[in-house]
Order: C-alpha cells, then structure tokens, then sequence
C-alpha cells in the first residue's frame, strides 16, 4: 500500500511539473504568479534528485554503505570527521552559496523571465548538480584530494597545472567582479557605504570578543554581531540625511574601488582572528536566514512576475550586456544552474566529513538544487519590479543616457514605460539619492527583496529598512568572498613564487606576504578600476569574463569526472557527463570567441579597441586622450584574458581526450586512484 | 515532541557546527584539555589557518 501510495506521488508530481513549466513556457502577455516558478522549479528538483540522482547513484557510482569512508579511516577530529548528513547538508551549502546565483539571474533577466528560469531548472537538474555529486563522490573516493590533485593523478601533470592556472586566473576575474558588483551598489548612496562601513569594526570587536573576553562563544558574539549590523543600518538612515555626516559617505565608484582594494588588501594580510573570521561567521548565518527569509517570503507573498516571459533584448541589443540568448543567457546565468567553483568546494571540505557513501547523494546533489532554488528566488525577486524600474535601474547611463530624463525617455521608448517621478518616488522610499544605472544587479535585487519582505510585514513604511538590510546582506558577503578569496590567491601565488625565490613561499615571511597580497590585490583590483570607469558600467565586459571563466572551471571538472568513469569501466553512462560537458563547451567557446571577435563593439573586446581607435585618430578625444589609450588597453587586455581561459581549458580538453582514447583502444592503462576497500565499522550512535 | 525536540537538537548542531564550536569541543576531547582562553586561541590558529586556505564560493 505504502508503495503504491508512494508511486502515485510521483506521478503527481510528474504532472504537477509538467503543468507548472508548460504554464511558465506558454504564458505570453498576461502577468503571471511567481508560485508557477517556484512549483515548476520544486517538483523538477524532486524528480531530478529522486530518479536521475539515484539512478548515478546507484548505477554509476555503485555507492556502498559498507565501504569505509575517509571520515572513519582517517578520523582526527579535526578535517576527518563522520557528521549527521543534514548537518553535512547545512554546511555544504553554506560553502557553495556564493553571491553568483543571485546576481546572476537579476542580469540575465533582461531576457524575460523564461530563458533563466528555464536554463536554471534544467542546467542544474542535468549539469550542475550532476558536476557537483561526481566530483563530490570521485573526492571521497580518493581521501578528499582536491580537484587540482585529482587532474594531475588522473589526466596528467600538464592537465594538473593547467587547471592549478586557470583556478587562479578565474579567482582573479571573479574577485574584481564581485567588487564592481558592491562598488555598484554603494556608489552615491551614504546609508549603505555606512552600514558597510559599520560592519569592519563590528567584525574587528567580534574578532577581539571571541579571543580575549569570551573565547570560542562564536554563535553568542554572532548574534551580538547582527545586533550591532542592525543598529549600523538604522543609524545608517539618520547618516543619510545628516548634511554633514552624509557627504562623507557619499563616495564615487573610484573611491570605493580604492577602499574595497585596500580592504582586500588589509584582510589578506591581517591575522584571520581578528577580521576575516568574525566576517564570515556573521555573514554565513545572515546568509542563511536572508534566503531562509526570501523563500518564506515569497510563499507567503506569491508576488505577480512583471517582466514578460521574454523582452526585445533576445536579439542581442540588451542594455545590460550586449550578446544574443545563445550563448549570452547561460553565462550570465553562471552558477545558479553550473558552478565551476563549486568543484573546489566539493573536493574541499566535505568530503572528509562523509559519515556512509550514499550521503553523497543527498550533499552532493541535492545541496546544488538548493543553490538552484535560490536562483529562482533571485529571478522573481528581479522579476517582480516594473520592467521599466528594472531597465531604468540596470542599464547603465553611456547607454541610456546621463541625465534622468534622457534615461526614462530611453528606457520607455523601448516599450517598458517609466516616468522620472516613479524612480524619483521610489529612491525616496528606500532613501536613496538616486536609482539610475545603479548597474550590477545587487541594488535591483535589492529592490525586489524589499519589496516582497515589505509586503511580508511592515508594509511601505519600513521599505528602506529592507532595501538596505538586502543591500547589507549582498555586501557583507560579498566581501567575504573577496576577503577570503585573496587570501587564497595570495597562497597560490606564493606557492608558485617560492620556485623562484624559496622564501617567498612561506606564509610567516612577512616581506613574502605584503609583495603577494599586494600582487594578488593590484591584479583584480586593476580589472575592478578598469570596470569602474567603464562607460558601459563594467558589467557588460567583466560579468560574461567571469560567467565564460566559471563555466570553462565546470568543464575542467566534468573531464575530470568523464576520466575517472572511463576508468571505473563506466564507459557505457558517459553521456551522464558528456552531455553538459559538450553543452559547456559549445556555450562557453561561442562566448568567448563572440567576446574576442564579434564585429560589434558593444560586443566585442577588439571591435571596441578598434572603434575606440578610430575615435582617437580622428582627433576628436584630443582631450582625453590618455583616458581612451587606456580604455583602448583594457578591451585589448580582456580579449586576451579570455583568449587565455580558451587556451587552457583547450589544453586540459586535448589532453583528456588523448586519455579517454587511449583507455578505449586499450593502448593506455585504465588505472584507478582511488583508496582500497575497507569495511566500515562505524555505528550510527557515533554520529 | 519528541521528533520536534530532534528537529531543534540537529539545528542548533547545525549552527554550532557553522560556527566551529562542535568542532572545538571535539579539539578539546581529543587532546584531553580543559576549555581555556589558550586553548580557544591554540584552536584557531590551527583551525582557520586550514579553513582560509580554500576559496569561498561565487
């Protein structure tokens, strides 16, 4: 009976799912429900994880419970350490949400509201999740190595270095564009870059709290943290009309790119006690209770979707970014559907924390479709907003012009009506100066997040707590990222440094560390500068660098993934990861090459630099001559930067190929990595 | 009652984990020591120095 019952529920949910996504897909004019998305998104990932997850599971993976997993053969209480699988679930989680799945879907919503959604629920069903649990599962298998060791035992020392090389170029690119993404949100806009402000020596009292007054009380000096955030926002608000606090931190995108780098800077050289650490408690549980929030919110809510399902901009003439649907949407999209990055996460941490095999079905897979759904909630929060609001806030003024007039004019000319006192209305309301090409994605995600919290509780009244609660919590983690991120880069660096000079290696060398901190911190400080003063609003150039870079890191993975199946003699599940393996590859190459080559400019790095030169040789920049050699420079420096990420991934491509052939014809030993067999002893009252 | 005080019990777990406080509690069993200020501090440098040598995630 129970099975039976059981079997009906998945025929519901079948029908269910595919009602949900035939009524987003078809739905042309009217408005829809966001409860459509979010049913279709749901049911979707159920069936995913229950069917296509179990079936890798359990067919292709063969994941055995009896077989000892590093946690129980290496345990030392510290990395190595069986945990409760939802407990594992949480933490996993935690590490592999980033700010990409939410800015992501904001951008690429200048599409309409279909392709994200459609692409989000399918690449993370099909691609995402899948990447996730294979390298997830091949990690445990091996002891938890690291994707880096795990190229370099299966393809090769050539495959091992190239992706040690292409980790490092992406954390740069990545760096600087979450940077712009907060320099964007903060510009002109006292009440944020206070609370933001707040937050450093909010960070630095925790840190002092947890080490001399009350030692290892992390969850009690959090919560006496978010209390402090809290207030920081409220005075915030008084900050922002202060005539004469408000000046102050009322700064330009190039101060903030400078104050950013020199936090970067400062947090990558600073003992981790005393800054980073305090950070990233903070922000990992605001993390999780905002989308916790936003979740509940938007069920509670079911706000209408007011974009349509798909806008004019298809055709490539997005104000956003420049670029057709194919292959533009997908690398916008980056990792709310496939994360590169998250390949390094799941060959990190949790692997080691495995308690039973199959709980990799649950961490791996199902931790991504949660990442996933967070996406979807990106998307109806972008979504929510009038369409005129969205382009008028996104587009940046060298497209839409400067002036508030010139932009509404642009914007409702395009079809997507708005008036100079709608957006004068609204930034009163959230108590911002002005929401014009407030470009990036954090201020209009921000808008739709207060929007639906406000209509939760509080109504319009609090609408600018909310704004800038959403705004403080994109930052604050954001920076986390760039904090700990430069940290990361520096060690990398200074791992590749020590071959040429010894000392440079070591991590205590306090010469060694300011030379790399500072290298690391110049290189994505200079492509946040460059993305700064970009008169298209930096987005458009580094937003798809860093999506084509991120997806190019997921197809280094999924090789990695395609080798150790053809080893395991799994040859016949291939397409498994073949499928999104050749649809990253056709995606991420037409991108990059249309990034290098395109004859559109706005496309284009080397059309621009040509169009850009032909304005100087015409002599009518006499003027800033300097400014456009160095605009002409950068367009130059990023084609490059791309033609690079294509080369290496080429590199790794060739050399699995090579690998993969080789085992099929027999020529080449199918040897496998992975730790012997050892029976597990563990007794489920040791979890 | 029973399944909503397991619900409750795994979450604080959950945020004790995130938190690395389960983590120095397991520091502490292992090598036979008393909860003091040294301690918490010895913990850290070994326990963030490893965790900060990872990238977070985009």
């Amino acid at each position: 009976m129970k099975k039976i019952l059981g079997r009906i529920l998945w025929v519901v949910l079948s029908v269910v799912a595919a009602l949900c996504l035939a009524g987003i897909s078809l739905n042309r004019g009217e408005p829809i429900n966001s409860i459509w998305l979010v049913l279709a998104a749901a049911c979707t990932y159920l069936l995913g994880f229950r069917f296509y997850a179990k079936f890798i599971a359990a067919k292709v993976m063969v994941l055995n419970n009896d077989r000892a997993t590093p946690s129980e053969r290496l345990r030392n209480g510290h990395d190595f350490e069986p945990t409760n699988k939802w407990i594992l679930f949480g933490h996993h989680f935690a590490a592999i949400a980033g700010p990409g799945p939410l800015v992501g879907p904001v951008l690429a919503a200048q599409f309409g509201y279909l392709p994200g959604t459609l692409w989000i629920i399918i690449g993370a069903v099909l691609g995402g999740a899948v990447q996730d649990f294979v390298i997830l599962f091949s990690s445990l298998r091996r002891d938890g190595k690291s994707l880096g060791q795990m190229a370099r035992e299966e393809i090769g020392k050539v495959g091992g270095l190239t992706a040690l090389l292409t980790v490092l170029f992406i954390m740069i690119i990545l760096l600087a564009v979450v940077a712009l993404v907060v320099v964007n949100a903060l510009k002109g806009s006292p009440w944020g870059t206070f609370t933001i402000a707040a937050t450093m020596p909010i960070a630095i009292f925790m840190g002092l709290y947890l080490r001399y007054w009350r030692p290892g009380k992390v969850l009690e000096c959090s919560v006496l943290g978010f209390i402090l955030v809290v207030l920081g926002i409220l005075a915030g608000q008084w900050v922002s009309v202060s005539s004469s606090i408000a000046p102050v931190f009322t700064l330009s995108g190039v101060a903030l790119a400078i104050a950013v780098i020199v936090y970067g800077f400062l947090a990558s050289a600073l003992p981790v006690w005393l800054l980073l650490a305090p950070r990233d408690y903070l922000s990992t549980f605001v993390k999780l209770g905002v989308v916790l929030m936003l979740g509940v919110g938007i069920l509670f809510v079911r706000p209408q979707m007011q974009l349509p399902a798909f806008t004019r901009f298809i055709d490539g003439s997005g104000p956003i970014f420049a670029g057709k649907i194919f292959p533009f949407c997908f690398i916008t999209i980056a990792c709310g559907a496939i994360s590169g990055f998250h390949s390094l996460i799941s060959s990190g941490t949790t692997p080691k924390m495995f308690a039973k095999e199959w709980h990799a079905w649950p961490v791996g897979y199902g931790s991504m479709l949660l990442e996933s759904f967070v996406a979807i909630m990106a998307m109806i929060a972008a979504c929510v907003l009038q369409p005129g609001i969205y382009f008028a806030v996104n587009s940046p003024g060298g497209v839409v012009g400067a002036t508030p007039e010139a932009a509404v004019a642009t914007v409702s000319s395009w079809g997507f009506p708005v008036t100079t006192s709608d957006m004068a209305g609204l930034a009163r309301q959230v108590g911002e100066q002005s929401l014009f090409s407030r470009t990036g994605g954090a201020p209009s995600l921000a808008l739709g997040m207060a929007h639906i919290f406000a209509k939760g509780g509080g109504g319009q009244a609090i609408l600018a707590f909310w704004y800038h609660f959403a705004i403080m919590f994109e930052a604050l983690f954001i920076l986390t990222v760039i904090d700990a991120g430069t940290r990361v880069g520096r060690f990398m660096l200074q791992d590749f440094l020590s071959h040429i000079y010894k000392p440079l290696g070591r991590t205590s060398w306090l010469p060694g560390v300011i030379l790399t901190s500072a290298l690391i911190v110049l290189a994505w400080g200079y492509f946040l500068y460059q993305g700064v003063r970009d008169p298209l609003g930096g987005i458009n150039s580094l937003w798809p660098l860093f999506g084509i870079a991120n997806q190019l890191l997921a197809a280094i993975a999924l090789c990695v993934a395609t080798t150790i199946f053809i080893k395991m003699h799994r040859a016949r599940y291939l397409w498994i990861t073949c499928i999104p393996l050749v649809w990253l590859i056709t995606v991420t190459f037409t991108a990059a090459c249309q990034k290098i080559f395109s004859s559109d400019p706005r496309i284009g790095f080397l059309a621009q630099a040509d169009r850009l030169e032909s304005v100087v040789e015409s002599g009518v920049a006499a003027a800033n001559l300097a400014e456009m050699q160095t605009l002409i420079f950068n367009a130059r420096l990023d084609a490059m930067v791309c033609g690079i990420f294509l080369l290496l991934v080429t590199t790794i491509l060739v050399d699995s190929f090579r690998i993969w052939v080789g085992i099929l014809r027999g020529t080449r030993e199918a040897r496998v990595t992975e730790a012997p067999f050892v029976l597990s002893r563990l007794r489920p009252e040791e979890l | 009652m029973k399944q909503f005080k397991t619900v409750c019990q795994l979450l604080l777990d959950f945020v004790r984990e995130l938190g690395d406080q389960n983590a120095y509690q397991r520091y502490l069993a292992i090598h036979s020591r008393k909860h003091s200020r040294e301690e918490w501090q010895r913990f850290c440098a070994e326990r963030l120095s490893a965790k900060y040598q990872r990238a977070k995630c985009c």
